[in-house]
């Protein structure tokens, strides 16, 4: 197995893992944006840059999908990592500078401020790294968003920017986002749930026991459509809100439990 | 004589290969005409009809071949015409000339003398190639047959020598054998790059996959290059000649040509060369008999320029956005469908059969120390001769733009060269005399990109010049990376601040901070050279910066915001042609009487600087 050696600290790590997960198990924190272990490292955000020992040379290279393939020396810390990693963020900044998150990554790592004009309205806030793109599609199995327009005027968006059937308002991609700005909105008379800002809008599943709401109705299909179980009541259960589910499953247990003192 | 069926064997081939040529050399006159994209845009395709004709009708008891042909380089100068014997060129020639040159000179011999190339300097007239400067300073080994050939022809090809690179390749190389060859001849890539070719190869015959593939790179994007168009278009067997034999060589079995859409030209030319190397055996099953068996499709690309971008590239071929990613692990081992792929440039798979047929030690023996052979370069902007050049590496800028360009237009003082596309930088004169070399033009500032060169003169303005690439380039990338997306517009406001005269201190330094900042964490080539035109520009010409900033001024006098037209009141004679054409109705005075601009009306547009005849409108 291949060593790497990140800031000092030697840890052997299996072939084709990244630098991210080597400096993980060194202890060694290097921020990032757009990776989550559940989905593809595509880089985009560009925010964990590295600096890599060539031997003649150096070399930045992004931690989070650099793969691991022989002995390698690493710096996070070294001046000109650094400095490209609080440019990256400093261009972030400009773009999402409402963003909560983003204010504190930055100031954990040293970043208090951007010397750019922030970018226009409409681009404001997303800063494009692509994971609710990511786990809609690889993980999810809907594709219900993806990227529309390059450049400046690239964004996540859904088909022709209208709602789309394809979105099951599971909230995957509100769960994923890094900056927090895609939401989870529930109106409640509706009783509908809205994935915000795709404008994709589901109605909520209600417990047929007590009507509290549950999950959307497009999750709960599709989760019966995958479950593949002889089972009739699991049908009816999973149309149950958590504490009924509960007090039936004890219900039955009671059952049980009678028929057999009863013999 | 045509190519009839599968060619089954290299004796075979040979023999063809003689008579073809044999047959050429029979037929005593030949007008080519060029129909490549610049002269077809003036009208050189009727032209070719009308010696069509014509040839039809001669009763001279000759054959008269018209044929038509790639193009020649001289663009400026279309469309031209060649008469053989003599290889009398022609220029700027028009339909009613078509029956003067056949009467007199295919017919009668003589030359029409109106219709030669003139020195502007000596008023010589040049009767053939040889004698025009633009001609001879250069040295054509991937255009040698453009020009010449019909490029719908492939016995016309075979007949120049086509395919014997390929014949013997097959007939008695191994593919480790081909590879030292290129690796001899020192080939480095010609698409930007300059990677070297030999070693590319054998990383990708190396590689372990089921399949490899070859592609060949022509989606030229450079704004004002036209290299690898004119080769596809006016000689695209060599490009396949070439990946066949990359196939060999590398052990692929599929290839690809990746050109963009906006070259019908090429595409029509490619599509037709394909068909015909398939129906003679060059490609398919078991070429010339042997056991290799390799074919070449061809996807067109919508235009992109990220596209020319290897992986986008990739990503595009296989149908997904042309995005390009991470080259961590290159294409030479997980490329098109995860499998190893071998990536050239149009240009560099044309220099392949020369290197096989002359040898990588003659192909070596051309050049400088790290750059071995030729380099084609579309010369254009503000110099004499536009067109298309193909110069042995080592030659200085100053050869190529004042011998072989005849200098700056319109007796201007030249500024500077710019080289290498978009991502390229801007040279300046006294920088002129540094070589065409990858390793040189690099440190530089700029670098050989795939071989535009747009020559600027005096009245250039280089944050101009810097805006407009930087504006290409936002307009082109992707988006996918955070600083080439948001830094590039971020360089591209302060630049858009300091043209209109708002520039603050600091502004320099915030750019050469951000262009760094490019360099070091984007994600493609194409991101972390974006900001060269603007590095360079302010390395060379950094007091045109100051004077924006901190005069307000624009020296060269072309951004709008900071300089006024005025009318020279002891140079104006009243004439009122200005008046007359000013659009916005700015200008006011009596005939005869000095004229005056209203400020507040005018939109400097500038049309009454140009259309003055006595010079009388300045800017100040």
């Amino acid at each position: 197995m291949p060593t790497v050696t990140i800031d000092g600290i030697a840890v052997t790590v299996e072939k084709e893992q990244t630098i991210l997960y080597a400096a993980k198990k060194a202890g060694i924190w290097i921020p990032t944006l757009c990776y989550n272990p559940s989905v593809t490292a595509l880089a985009e955000c560009r925010l964990c840059m590295v600096e890599l020992d060539r031997g003649k040379y150096t070399q930045l290279v992004t931690a989070c999908n650099y793969p691991v393939r022989r002995d390698l020396t690493v710096s996070v810390s070294s001046e000109r990592a650094v400095r490209a990693r609080r440019g990256v963020m400093e261009l972030l900044l400009a773009r999402a500078p409402e963003s909560l998150e983003l204010k504190v990554l930055a100031a954990r790592m040293g970043v208090f401020g951007t010397p750019y004009p922030t970018v226009t309205e409409s681009q404001r806030n997303c800063i494009l790294c692509g994971l609710c793109v990511s786990v809609c599609d690889e993980v999810m199995g809907c594709s219900a968003i993806g990227f529309a327009g390059r450049g400046t005027d690239r964004a996540v968006a859904t088909p022709f920017r209208m709602a789309s059937d394809g979105c099951i308002a599971c909230g995957a991609c509100a769960v994923v986002c890094p900056v927090g700005t895609i939401q989870i909105r529930i109106h409640e008379e509706e009783g509908e749930v809205e994935i915000s800002p795709f404008k994709s809008r589901a109605k909520l599943l209600v417990c047929e026991e007590c009507g509290k709401k549950m999950v959307t109705e497009p999750v709960a299909k599709q989760m019966m459509d995958r479950v593949n179980i002889n089972w009739d009541e699991f049908r009816e259960r999973a149309r149950l809100c958590p504490e009924c589910r509960r007090k039936k499953t004890a219900e039955a247990a009671g059952l049980i439990a009678s028929k057999i003192g009863a013999e | 004589m045509k190519v009839e069926g599968r060619i089954a064997s290299k004796a075979e081939f040979e023999r063809l290969q003689k008579d073809l040529g044999k047959k050429a050399d029979t037929a005593a006159k030949v007008v080519r005409v060029c129909i490549g994209t610049g002269c077809a845009a003036k009208g050189s395709r009727r032209l070719y009809e009308l010696f069509c004709e014509a040839a039809k009708k001669s009763g001279t008891g000759v054959t008269v071949e018209a044929k038509p042909v790639g193009c020649h380089g001289f663009c400026e100068r279309g469309p031209i015409v060649v008469v053989q014997p003599g290889n009398i060129i022609y220029q700027g020639v028009e339909e009613p000339d078509v029956g003067e040159i056949f009467r007199e000179t295919v017919v009668g011999g003589r030359v029409v003398e109106r219709l030669l190339y003139e020195d502007p300097e000596s008023g010589k007239k040049a009767e053939t190639e040889d004698e025009i400067p633009f001609y001879n300073a250069q040295k054509r080994i991937v255009l040698a047959e453009n020009g010449r050939i019909d490029p719908t022809s492939i016995s016309d090809y075979i007949a120049a020598g086509g395919y014997s690179a390929l014949a013997k390749v097959l007939s008695g190389m191994s593919p480790e054998e081909v590879i030292e060859e290129v690796e001899i001849s020192g080939l480095r890539g010609r698409g930007g790059g300059g990677f070297p070719t030999a070693r590319k190869w054998r990383s990708c015959r190396e590689a372990e996959g089921p399949e490899r593939y070859v592609i060949c790179n022509g989606d030229e994007g450079d704004p004002g290059a036209f290299m690898d168009r004119s080769i596809m278009e006016g000689n695209p067997h060599s490009v396949l000649e070439g990946m066949i034999i990359g196939a060999y060589a590398i052990g692929a079995s599929k290839g690809y040509i990746y050109v963009r859409n906006e070259y019908p030209l090429a595409v029509e030319h490619l599509k037709n060369a394909i068909v015909q190397a398939r129906e003679a055996g060059f490609l398919g099953e078991e070429i010339l008999g042997t056991s290799f068996c390799f074919d070449i499709r061809i996807n067109r690309g919508g235009g992109a320029f990220v596209c020319g971008e290897s992986t986008a590239l990739i990503a595009s071929l296989e149908g997904r956005a042309g995005e390009p990613r991470a080259k961590y692990v290159h294409t030479v081992e997980r490329g098109l469908n995860d499998m190893p792929t071998n990536l050239n440039n149009v240009e560099t798979w044309a220099n392949v059969p020369a290197i096989i047929n002359r040898g990588g030690k003659w192909f070596s023996s051309i050049g400088t120390e790290g750059s071995k052979g030729t380099k084609v370069f579309s010369l254009v902007g503000k110099v004499v001769n536009t067109g298309l050049v193909e110069v042995p590496m080592g030659m200085t800028l100053r050869q190529i733009v004042e011998k072989i360009g005849g200098g700056v237009k319109d007796g201007k003082k030249f500024k500077a060269v710019q080289t290498g596309g978009p991502s390229g930088g801007c040279i300046p004169s006294d920088q002129l005399d540094a070589r065409v070399d990858f390793d040189e033009l690099t440190k530089l500032g700029s670098m050989m990109g795939s071989g535009g060169m747009i020559v600027m003169d005096e009245d250039t303005c280089m944050v101009n010049v810097a805006h407009y690439f930087l504006n290409f380039l936002k307009e082109e990338s992707c988006g996918k990376c955070t600083p080439c997306r948001e830094g590039i517009a971020q360089m591209l406001a302060i630049l858009d601040r300091i043209s209109k005269g708002e520039g603050k201190e600091g502004d320099i330094e915030m750019l050469e901070s951000l262009a760094h900042l490019l360099s070091e964490t984007a994600l493609c080539a194409l991101g972390k050279t974006a900001a060269n035109p603007v590095l360079s520009t302010i390395r060379y010409f950094k007091d045109e910066y100051e004077a924006h900033i901190s005069e307000h001024r624009c020296p060269a006098k072309v951004c709008r915001d900071l300089f006024i037209y005025e009318i020279d009141p002891e140079v104006c004679t009243g004439c009122g042609i200005c008046k007359k054409n000013c659009p916005e109705e700015a200008i006011t005075g009596e005939r005869r009487e000095p004229h005056v601009i209203d400020q507040n009306k005018c939109t400097k547009c500038g049309t009454c600087f140009d259309k003055c005849p006595f010079t009388a409108i300045m800017k100040v």
